[in-house]
């Protein structure tokens, strides 16, 4: 088939279509449903004993915050990455509050270590922290991922890591609030470590959730061409 | 360098093409005609300028006007059309080349075919249609969906993915027809032997 045929075909057979809302509109649509979820994880498995106390930290703010904006800004990105000929920039824009993530948590490790010595850093396997990151952001990812496949896939696996990054850092940030972790090294290994092990293990499976989707040739074969 | 006139003309041409779009994903059939006609000579010269050495400069075209085709609600009316088009060219102009290499590294181009049999005429022309019509023969034996999808897939060469698209069914659906269509197959073939 030559191109002109083809695109004959297409024009015949093109049929109006729902445009995309904006990225910004979809995050946030997105994040009010995702943080519903963590709300309600939270209700039901009980605020950490110590919570009163760590709610009064700056440091504990400052690490909570970050958590929830690297993940409502890692999925204004994802679903900008779907929307071709939008500015890099915007991809990136999950990346600062990342690294003040993993600064407040390297600020509290370093703190540890100046009060407690270096018992204060020593790393405990505590793969259960793991398992629980994954089950819980189980739910948001398969949302935000259902909802990225509206777009085009020109980044699959930037995309799937950054919905991965997403849905992971805000039930981290949940996980803040209901589990209790005796020190900031095992906050950054355990929490920030697996929302970053996750994320990248995700992406590697970016173009088995994002392709491009075939066009069905024998509906366009049924277009018939018009005689004169 | 571009003079005024230059960029007044690209912008006239943005602009309509922008319109064009708008027309376009609101089913104007016609207009959605029009635009595809005027980005297919773009298209070409995009892709035979990012990939020159491109064996099959037409059919990556093609690609992305399919791709333009199933993503074309993701245009954003606010937004300038030429980027738009742009990003969903080189993207397949990108993964056209990667298929392609992935493809040449399992091939190895060789002058003169190596010979399995001493005789040129080891497969006659009689078994080769005896094999034909043994392989007819075990092929209408299976069920209307194995067979479809034997025909489809390993008659026709369609990808899984392309078969799905024609048959409706799942990517997985058609695994298991074609997998057991061909045990079918093999088993007839071999009782026709013995």
């Amino acid at each position: 088939m030559n191109s002109e045929e083809l695109i004959r075909r297409l024009a015949a057979s093109a049929k109006p279509v729902r445009r995309l809302p904006h990225p910004m509109w979809r995050a946030m649509m997105w994040f009010v449903l995702s943080l519903t979820y963590a709300a309600v994880l939270v209700f039901v498995l009980g605020l950490r004993a110590d919570f009163s106390v760590r709610i009064a930290e700056p440091r504990f703010l400052i690490e909570l915050s970050a958590a929830i904006l690297t993940s409502m800004m890692a999925a204004a990105a994802a679903f900008c990455s779907t929307c071709p000929g939008r500015p890099l920039w915007e991809r990136l824009a999950p990346f600062p509050f990342l690294l003040v993530w993993l600064a407040s948590l390297g600020e509290g490790c370093w703190r540890d270590w100046t009060l407690h010595g270096v018992q204060s850093l020593a790393i405990q396997l505590e793969f259960s922290c793991f398992w629980k990151i994954v089950a819980t952001s189980a739910a948001p990812l398969i949302l935000i991922l259902l909802m990225v496949r509206r777009g085009a896939p020109i980044a699959p696996y930037l995309t799937t890591g950054l919905a991965t990054l997403a849905a992971a850092a805000l039930v981290a940030a949940g996980m803040l609030l209901f589990h209790q972790q005796e020190s900031s090294v095992m906050v950054l290994v355990w929490q920030f470590g697996s929302v970053l092990v996750l994320s990248g293990f995700a992406a590697l499976f970016g173009r088995h959730v994002l392709y491009w989707r075939t066009v069905d040739m024998r509906s366009l074969d049924n277009q018939t061409t018009p005689h004169c | 360098m571009s003079t005024p006139r230059d960029d007044r003309a690209r912008l006239e041409r943005e602009e309509r093409w922008r319109q064009l779009m708008r027309a376009a994903q609101d089913g104007d059939t016609a207009a959605y005609a029009a635009l595809l006609s005027e980005i297919l000579p773009v298209l070409r010269r995009f892709v035979a300028y990012r990939w020159p050495s491109a064996p099959d400069v037409e059919d990556i075209v093609q690609e992305v006007l399919l791709s333009v085709h199933t993503v074309r609600h993701t245009y954003d009316l606010a937004r300038p059309f030429m980027p738009w088009l742009m990003t969903i060219a080189m993207r397949r102009t990108i993964d056209a080349a990667r298929r392609r290499t992935a493809r040449s590294a399992n091939e190895t181009t060789v002058d003169i075919m190596p010979e399995t049999f001493s005789r040129s005429d080891t497969k006659n022309e009689q078994e080769t249609s005896d094999d034909q019509e043994a392989i007819r023969r075990a092929l209408a034996q299976l069920p209307d969906g194995q067979r479809q999808a034997v025909e489809l897939m390993k008659v026709r060469g369609l990808s899984l993915q392309e078969a799905s698209a024609v048959t409706g069914k799942s990517v997985a659906s058609l695994k298991v027809s074609v997998h057991r269509g061909l045990k079918t197959m093999r088993e007839v073939l071999k009782r026709e032997t013995q």
